[in-house]
């Protein structure tokens, strides 16, 4: 079909500005090679856990952004400001809620995105040090955890804080200090909030947001897995070389050419 | 500015006189605001500076208009690509100290020192308060008077009122008459010793007895008389502990903490906390190991204790 | 040697990609529509989690629904009646420190086991250098998946359902006991008293309670027909009538109470 002229120029002016922004950045161009890169043909659901994970992550951060406009860090109003977000602001309540579930939501991802790793070998050469950085990333989303779940600053929050304190306390050595800087002093007091509310908002998700972009630059390098025990896995030298494909049979009728 | 790089080989000489001139704003503007004079002395800074400048600037131009006669300097070989420390000119035949080493040696001792300048007091400031200043002032907890000879009594106070209400602490204390003509407490943390959960008296609470008294500064102390305590229990891993704080069973690693007592005008004051291993004896009579505060968990006195060498100050 | 080693992983890596090139497929729009998918059932789930929260809780919040309430009281560092709990992806752990008992081995329950744990995860790669990657013939590494999610999953459930026996916990329970026990009017002031001095915390009784230092349920004492002097005695003065028992003494509890204890425990006959 002959493209007219007005559809030219309909793709050229919604090119134009692509164009731009390639020619000064490259950044088009990263992009396409990001959506219409090869991956194995393949890849089944198991391999969406990882994606999941980071949208759960992602619900996370924009959801505490939101809270952290009606949240005030200070052991006087921290939980009074929690029920303020609840019960006055609108749509309070959902955000709050989207939070605190989602973060168990973002935990249970983890583990299983990484069980389904173990599982495919996908740990293996060349993608350790991908493996490396995601236990990095499910040690930190856990510490994330840890240090939000003080911020409401309600009965469970203050104990389970006091105690998470108290265990790194007793490592050999260097524990007492650990848990001196992680108290703001000698017991938990209103630094502690604030160093919790710094750690959980800036220096974690700092670090959190670091790595997955590395983690995301792996994977694209070093490309996806196929299953195990997938019959046509990417790279599996069990698997006999394709035969020669048989020749058309002779005949009135034409079979249908396989794949695609 | 590239068409003048461009045809002119020789860039102007560098000159400071712009410094001049900056200092010569900065101070016109700092006058208009804070006073007259300065500004006059701004603007003669600036005009004195700026002539300078202006001068040297047109001096530049014409020395470049007529070295554009002079041929191009030759330019230093090429640089196999591969090979990282030839990357920089090799140094001239005679030089014992090239400029190259200089400004290389220059650039990193410099980074470092800003890398320096800034994370120094950032995380000294995140790390060294905590062991700074942690020592704490005496609290009146209420009249000896309110305290029952042979029963243990709930107190909670503020242990630092200037915190507020994140310093509110619990203590069982339990007046255990005279000791040779002085009166004798046993004053219990209620923090267990494992991992710092709030640890229960196991008795009869007596809420129709509590009473509230207040300290000099008015701040309140609440004390629930409990009848009979046979034991502390602790509801989070199961630890227990004997009316004399000794670890009795659970996971807890030495008795619980004490606190020091005062008594001043006929009112208890509590004062540092210290850590046990364990107590002998009970009531008045008791003889009690003690040791320096240290966290929940922490061994005092016997083999593990070793893995705890340093401990912060407190 | 290690040399073919690498020779032979390099050589898969660019089978792989060799496949990957002929046969696979573009990211846009097959693997991404998965992806679209999944995270899509992501977000609904934590919406609905948020709002069954909000909306299955009753009294203004403090009541819990299905998902728990939606607020606890206020933090209050001197309380004497709160048990502390973690978030629940910390079980786990919290259950580990509840088996390691002894003092002397609290350390490694604390920071001993999760950090080899943690270790071992981030020295996978170099501990497993295989190249296999089926299921099949990889064990090892299945067997050690399952036994791993098992045991977590076990930790996790018995860290949930873990319980201390918290006074004001247990003496809500005393009217169900008095149903089950058919338990006389006079016995049940005993029964208070019996749910709030400690008694619990070494003894069991209709399912309450736990079991520390050989202490014996008592859901059945009183059809052992030890008589009401019998039991005063013996809560004078446990190691008097048992000698070795580390029951401590309930002297101090008063003649008064020590008689409605002795009667409600003569009273318990066993539940029908």
């Amino acid at each position: 079909m002959a493209a007219s002229a007005r559809r030219k120029q309909l793709q050229a002016t919604v090119l134009y500005p692509l164009d731009w922004l390639e020619e000064r950045s490259g950044l088009v161009g990263a992009v396409r090679y990001f959506l219409f890169r090869k991956v194995p043909g393949d890849t089944n659901w198991f391999h969406t856990l990882g994606s999941a994970t980071l949208t759960a992550f992602l619900v996370q951060a924009i959801t505490g952004v939101i809270l952290a406009m009606y949240y005030k860090p200070d052991p006087n109003s921290a939980y009074e400001s929690i029920q303020h977000i609840s019960n006055d602001v609108w749509g309070g309540w959902l955000v709050r809620g989207m939070h605190r579930w989602g973060a168990s939501v973002f935990i249970i991802l983890m583990f299983f995105h990484m069980a389904r790793v173990f599982l495919f070998g996908a740990y293996k050469y060349p993608r350790e040090l991908n493996w490396i950085i995601g236990v990095l990333l499910l040690t930190l989303g856990m510490l994330e955890g840890f240090t939000g779940y003080l911020l409401p600053w309600d009965e469970t929050a203050y104990w389970a804080t006091v105690v998470g304190i108290n265990i790194n306390g007793t490592a050999p050595f260097l524990g007492p200090w650990l848990s001196s800087i992680l108290n703001g002093g000698a017991s938990i007091g209103a630094d502690t909030l604030s160093r919790f509310y710094s750690l959980h908002m800036l220096v974690l998700p700092g670090a959190i947001f670091g790595l997955i972009g590395l983690h995301l630059y792996l994977v694209i390098r070093l490309g996806v897995t196929s299953p195990p025990w997938s019959k046509e896995a990417a790279g599996a030298d069990w698997l006999p070389e394709p035969e020669e494909p048989k020749p058309p049979r002779t005949g009135l009728v034409q079979p249908v050419p396989r794949g695609k | 500015m590239e068409s003048q790089q461009g045809d002119r080989p020789e860039l102007p000489r560098p000159t400071l006189w712009p410094v001049g001139f900056a200092v010569g704003v900065v101070c016109a503007l700092v006058g208009f605001v804070v006073s007259w004079p300065a500004v006059a002395v701004g603007g003669a800074i600036m005009v004195v500076f700026g002539a300078l400048w202006t001068r040297d600037v047109a001096g530049a131009r014409r020395r470049a208009a007529s070295a554009a006669a002079v041929p191009p300097t030759e330019t230093a070989p090429p640089i196999p690509a591969h090979r990282g420390g030839a990357a920089m000119a090799p140094p001239a035949p005679g030089e014992r100290f090239p400029r190259s080493k200089f400004l290389e040696g220059a650039t990193l001792g410099i980074g470092a020192i800003i890398g320096g300048a800034v994370t120094v007091p950032a995380v000294g400031f995140m790390i060294v308060p905590p062991f700074l200043k942690q020592g704490k002032k005496e609290v009146d907890v209420g009249p000896i008077s309110d305290y029952p000879e042979g029963e243990f009594v709930i107190t909670t106070f503020l242990l630092d009122p200037k915190e507020g209400e994140v310093s509110r602490r619990t203590a069982y204390i339990r007046n255990n008459g005279f000791l040779r003509n002085l009166p004798s407490f046993t004053v219990i943390s209620n923090r267990c010793a494992h991992l710092g959960c709030p640890v229960q008296p196991g008795g009869l609470i007596q809420d129709s007895k509590a009473k509230t008294e207040h300290t000099a500064h008015g701040e309140e102390v609440t004390l629930i008389p409990v009848l009979g305590v046979s034991s502390f229990t602790c509801p989070c891993h199961g630890g227990a502990y004997d009316p004399e704080g000794n670890h009795t069973a659970g996971p807890p690693v030495r008795g619980l903490d004490r606190y020091e007592f005062s008594i001043r005008r006929g009112r208890l004051y509590l004062g540092k906390t210290f850590s046990v291993k364990r107590v002998v004896g009970t009531g008045a009579d008791a003889k009690i190991h003690r040791y320096n505060l240290r966290a929940p968990g922490e061994h005092v006195g016997d083999w593990e204790s070793w893995l705890y060498p340093l401990y912060p100050p407190h | 040697m290690a040399n073919r080693k690498l020779e032979e992983r390099r050589a898969g890596f660019q089978r792989y990609k060799r496949d990957v090139k002929e046969r696979g497929k573009p990211f846009y729009p097959f693997a991404m529509f998965h992806d679209t998918v999944m995270s899509f059932v992501v977000v609904i789930v934590i919406i609905a989690l948020a709002c069954i929260w909000k909306w299955t809780t009753t009294d203004h919040g403090l009541g819990a629904g299905w998902l728990g309430p939606l607020y606890a009281d206020k933090a209050d560092p001197g309380t004497t009646s709160f048990v502390p709990r973690p978030d629940w992806y910390f079980y786990f752990l919290f259950y580990l420190l509840r088996i390691f008992k002894w003092p002397d081995s609290v350390i490694l329950g604390t920071v001993g086991i999760p950090t080899v744990l943690i270790l071992l995860l981030f020295a996978l790669p170099f501990l497993d250098v295989r190249r296999e990657r089926r299921l099949v013939r990889r064990p090892v590494a299945v067997i050690g998946a399952v036994l791993v999610a098992i045991s977590m999953g076990v930790l996790t459930y018995k860290g949930a359902v873990a319980k201390e026996a918290i006074a004001s916990e247990i003496k809500a329970l005393v009217p169900s006991w008095t149903k089950k026990q058919n338990l006389p009017s006079n016995a049940v002031p005993g029964a208070n008293i019996f749910s709030q001095v400690g008694c619990l915390n070494c003894h069991t009784y209709l399912g309450a309670g736990s079991s520390n230092l050989g202490a014996p349920d008592l859901t059945a004492e009183g059809s052992k027909n030890k008589g009401i002097q019998f039991q005063i005695d013996h809560l004078k003065c446990p190691s008097c009538v048992n000698p070795g028992s580390p029951m401590p003494s309930f002297a101090a509890l008063g003649e008064d109470n020590l008689r409605k204890l002795a009667t409600f425990l003569e009273a318990s006959k066993g539940g029908k």
